[in-house]
C-alpha cells in the first residue's frame, strides 16, 4: 500500500480501532471510584498516585533478573540469596518506591528467587487469595487467581503441571511455593540450550511470565505466554471454614 | 447477615460472610451490560483488557490500603464466593468490578441506589456530546 494510501486525508494514518460504545462496566466502575473519594474512602490524590503505580507493572524486570543471572554467576548468587538487593539492579525497589515508599500491603517486600535445576522444579501459587510478585512481575493471570488452579496445583502439581503442557520427567521433583502477605517468589529457571552466545536482551525476551510463576520453561523461538483455559471449581469456596 | 461467632478478630475487627442474594442494580448489569470480550471484538479492538481494569485495580489497591476501608484479604475471598455464584457467567474482569461494588453494598460503604443514580448521571455526562 502505498504512504498516499495509508494515511488520512489530514495526513495522518489512521487511528488504531477504538471501542465507540460505553458500556455499563466502564460507568459502574467510574461510579464506584467517584462515591468512594466522595465519602472520603480515599482521595483523587490516592487513586492517581495507585494508578500510576498499577501502570509501572509488567514482567520485564523479573525477565531482566533472570536474564542477567544466567549470565553472570555473582549476579546469580545474589539473586537466589537476597531477591530484594539484586532486584535494584533491574529497577525495582521493593523497600522505598511508590506508592507507599515502604512497599504495599499486598506488596509487601521480601521477594525470593527460587533457582530450577535440572532435578528440581519450582513452581508459584497462592493458595489463600492471589499473592503476587507485582513490583517485579506485573498483574497476576486470571488463571493463577483462580481456586482451580490454587487448590489443586498443591494436591497434584506435576498433573497441573502438565495441563499447562509441561510435562517433567519423574525423576524431577517439584516444590510448590505458596506465597503470602509478606513473601513472593519468582522461578529462576534452567537456562536452556541453544541460547548460547545470546545477549541479554535476547535472554530476556524469552522468559515470561509463565516461565516466571513456573508453568512454563523458556524455549528458543517462544516469547509469548500460551492462552491458558479458566475452570471452574468442582466445591463452593467457603472461606474462613 | 452476619454469623456471630466470625464477629470478633480481635482489634474490633469484624468478618462478614458475604451477603450472596442477588443485588438488583448489579444484577442488571450483570445481564445487560457489554462485557469487553464483545465489544474489542465487534470494534476489532485487540487490547486484552479493558481501559479501565487499571482504575479499578487502583480502586481496590486504595480501598485497602487508604483507610483500610475494604481489606485485600476479605475483598478477594468474597470475589472467589461470588464469581463461583451469582457472577459465574460474567468473565473476568468484569466479576471483579461487580465482586468490588457488591462488596460494598452490602458493607455500606456505598449505597445500591445512589450507585445507581450516579451511573445514570455519569452515563449522561458522557454522552452529551
Amino acid at each position: 500500500m502505498s504512504d498516499k494510501h495509508s494515511k488520512d486525508e489530514h495526513g495522518h494514518r489512521p487511528p488504531a480501532p477504538m471501542v465507540d460504545e460505553v458500556s455499563d462496566f466502564e460507568v459502574l466502575e467510574m461510579a464506584v471510584r467517584e462515591l468512594a473519594i466522595e465519602k472520603g474512602l480515599f482521595s483523587a490524590e490516592d487513586h492517581r498516585r495507585w494508578t500510576e503505580y498499577v501502570h509501572t507493572l509488567g514482567p520485564l524486570p523479573a525477565a531482566r533478573l533472570v536474564a542477567k543471572a544466567w549470565l553472570d554467576p555473582e549476579y546469580k548468587k545474589l539473586a537466589v540469596t537476597d531477591g530484594v538487593k539484586a532486584s535494584l539492579d533491574v529497577g525495582v525497589d521493593w523497600i522505598n518506591s511508590p506508592p507507599t515508599n515502604f512497599g504495599t500491603p499486598s506488596d509487601y517486600c521480601n521477594l525470593r528467587v527460587l533457582e530450577d535445576t535440572p532435578k528440581v522444579k519450582h513452581v508459584v501459587v497462592c493458595t489463600l487469595c492471589s499473592c503476587y510478585p507485582r513490583p517485579i512481575l506485573g498483574q497476576s493471570p486470571e488463571w493463577y487467581r483462580t481456586p482451580n488452579y490454587r487448590r489443586r496445583l498443591v494436591r497434584w502439581p506435576r498433573q497441573v503441571l502438565a495441563e499447562f503442557g509441561l510435562q517433567l520427567p519423574p525423576d524431577v521433583d517439584i516444590r510448590v511455593a505458596d506465597s503470602n502477605q509478606k513473601t513472593r517468589y519468582i522461578v529462576l529457571p534452567v537456562r536452556p540450550a541453544g541460547t548460547e552466545g545470546w545477549t541479554e536482551d535476547q535472554l530476556a525476551e524469552i522468559v515470561t511470565r509463565d516461565c516466571l510463576i513456573g508453568v512454563a520453561v523458556p524455549k528458543p523461538g517462544v516469547t509469548a505466554n500460551a492462552k491458558r483455559p479458566v475452570h471452574p471449581a468442582v466445591h463452593p469456596v467457603q472461606h474462613g471454614h | 447477615m452476619t454469623n456471630p461467632e466470625k464477629q470478633d478478630h480481635g482489634a474490633g475487627m469484624i468478618r462478614q460472610e458475604p451477603e450472596l442474594s442477588p443485588i438488583s442494580l448489579l444484577e442488571a448489569i450483570r445481564r445487560h451490560g457489554r462485557v469487553w470480550g464483545d465489544l474489542a471484538a465487534q470494534y476489532g479492538v485487540t487490547n486484552p483488557d479493558p481501559p479501565w481494569k487499571v482504575n479499578l485495580e487502583a480502586t481496590c489497591d486504595a480501598l485497602s490500603a487508604e483507610a483500610c476501608a475494604l481489606p485485600l484479604l476479605e475483598r478477594r475471598a468474597e470475589e472467589d464466593e461470588l464469581s463461583a455464584s451469582l457472577y459465574s457467567d460474567v468473565p473476568f474482569p468484569e466479576r471483579q468490578l461487580l465482586a468490588l461494588a457488591h462488596s460494598m453494598i452490602i458493607r455500606g460503604l456505598v449505597d445500591e441506589e445512589e450507585l445507581g443514580r450516579r451511573m445514570k448521571e455519569i452515563y449522561r455526562r458522557l454522552t452529551s456530546v
